[in-house]
C-alpha cells in the first residue's frame, strides 16, 4: 500500500495541532493528565496504523481519541456509558492560555460552564474542525442533532460570557 | 449566520488552548524518531546472532537425515464467503434519538500448498463491524 503521507513530518504536524487535539481529548476525560495519556496514545496508533490513509488525518486522529478515551474508560469504570463520558471532576481553568481580553476571558471561563453534551458539539466543532456531518459520526448522533447541540450550545455561551462580562 | 455569530465564533477561534505536557511532546519524539545508529546496529546484531543459532540448530536436528529442499507454496485457494448481517430491534438513546444496531460478520481464507511436502498454509481472517445506523422518526 503506497503512503499518501510519505513526506509529512508528524512531529512538526503534532506540534502544530497538539494543543487543539488535547482539548478534543479533554472532553472525554475525567483530568489533565488522561487527556495527555490519550493523547499520546491515540496519536501514536494512529501513526502506526493508519498514517499512510489518503486525505485529511485531522479527522482520523480524532477517531483515535475518541477509541482511546472510550478504551480508558472501559477499563476505569466498565459501568460508565458513553453518553456519561464528560466528567469534570478537575478545576477547568487550565484549558486554555491566558488571554488579555477580558471578553475572551469570560468565553473562556464560560466553555466549561456549558452542558457537556453541547460543549463537545462546540470543542469538535471549532478546534476539531469537523463539519456537523462528522461530528454526528463521531457521537453517533445524527447531524441535524449535532446543529441542534451547537445552536442551544451558542445562545447559552452569549449568556454565560453576558453575564460573566457584567459581574 | 448573521455579523454578531461569526464574531463570536471568531472569539472562540482565537482562544488558545494549552499545548500537551512536556513528557507528551517527549514520548512521541522518541516513537516517531527513525531508528538511530546505535538501534538498528543492536537490532542488526541481534538477528544475526539469532538466526546463526536457528540455522545450527535446524542442521543439528535435521541435515543429517533429510536434505533441506525449500518449500514452494502456491497459492491454491482464495474464498470470502457472503457477510452475514445481523439486524437488532432499535433502541433510543439518551438524546431522545433511535438508531438500529447492525452487526456484519464476514471472513476472508486464503490457501497456498507445497507439492513436495504436502503441506498448506492457511490464512482465516474473520471480521466483525458492528455500527448504529440513525431512525428518522415522524
Amino acid at each position: 500500500m503506497t503512503d499518501a503521507h510519505a513526506e509529512q513530518d508528524w512531529r512538526a504536524w503534532f506540534a502544530e495541532h497538539g494543543a487543539r487535539l488535547r482539548l478534543v481529548a479533554r472532553q472525554w476525560t475525567r483530568s489533565e493528565a488522561d487527556a495527555d495519556d490519550i493523547l499520546q496514545e491515540a496519536f501514536i496508533r494512529f501513526w502506526k496504523h493508519q498514517r499512510h490513509l489518503p486525505g485529511n488525518p485531522n479527522a482520523l486522529v480524532i477517531t483515535s481519541i475518541r477509541r482511546a478515551a472510550l478504551d480508558l474508560h472501559r477499563r476505569v469504570d466498565r459501568r460508565v456509558v458513553r453518553e456519561n463520558l464528560v466528567v469534570a471532576d478537575e478545576p477547568t481553568a487550565t484549558w486554555f492560555e491566558p488571554e488579555a481580553d477580558p471578553r475572551l476571558q469570560a468565553l473562556a471561563g464560560s466553555l466549561p460552564a456549558l452542558p457537556a453534551e453541547q460543549r463537545e458539539v462546540v470543542v469538535l466543532k471549532i478546534w476539531g474542525d469537523l463539519t456537523f456531518e462528522q461530528i454526528g459520526q463521531q457521537l453517533e448522533i445524527s447531524p441535524n442533532t449535532a446543529a441542534s447541540r451547537w445552536r442551544y450550545a451558542m445562545e447559552s455561551l452569549r449568556r454565560l460570557v453576558t453575564a460573566r462580562t457584567y459581574e | 449566520m448573521n455579523n454578531e455569530e461569526e464574531a463570536f465564533i471568531s472569539d472562540l477561534r482565537a482562544l488558545r488552548p494549552r499545548p500537551p505536557s512536556s513528557a507528551v511532546s517527549a514520548a512521541l519524539a522518541r516513537e516517531l524518531a527513525p531508528p538511530t545508529h546505535a538501534r538498528r546496529s543492536l537490532s542488526f546484531w541481534a538477528t544475526t546472532v539469532a538466526a546463526v543459532a536457528a540455522c545450527f540448530v535446524a542442521a543439528f536436528y535435521f541435515l543429517g537425515a533429510t536434505p533441506l529442499v525449500a518449500p514452494v507454496y502456491e497459492l491454491v485457494r482464495a474464498e470470502q464467503p457472503p457477510a452475514t448481517i445481523d439486524l437488532f430491534d432499535p433502541v433510543r438513546l439518551s438524546d431522545g434519538t433511535f438508531v438500529r444496531p447492525v452487526r456484519v460478520r464476514w471472513s476472508h481464507q486464503t490457501q497456498w500448498e507445497d507439492r513436495q511436502t504436502n503441506t498448506r498454509l492457511i490464512n482465516y481472517q474473520p471480521s466483525e463491524q458492528f455500527a448504529l445506523i440513525p431512525l428518522e422518526t415522524y
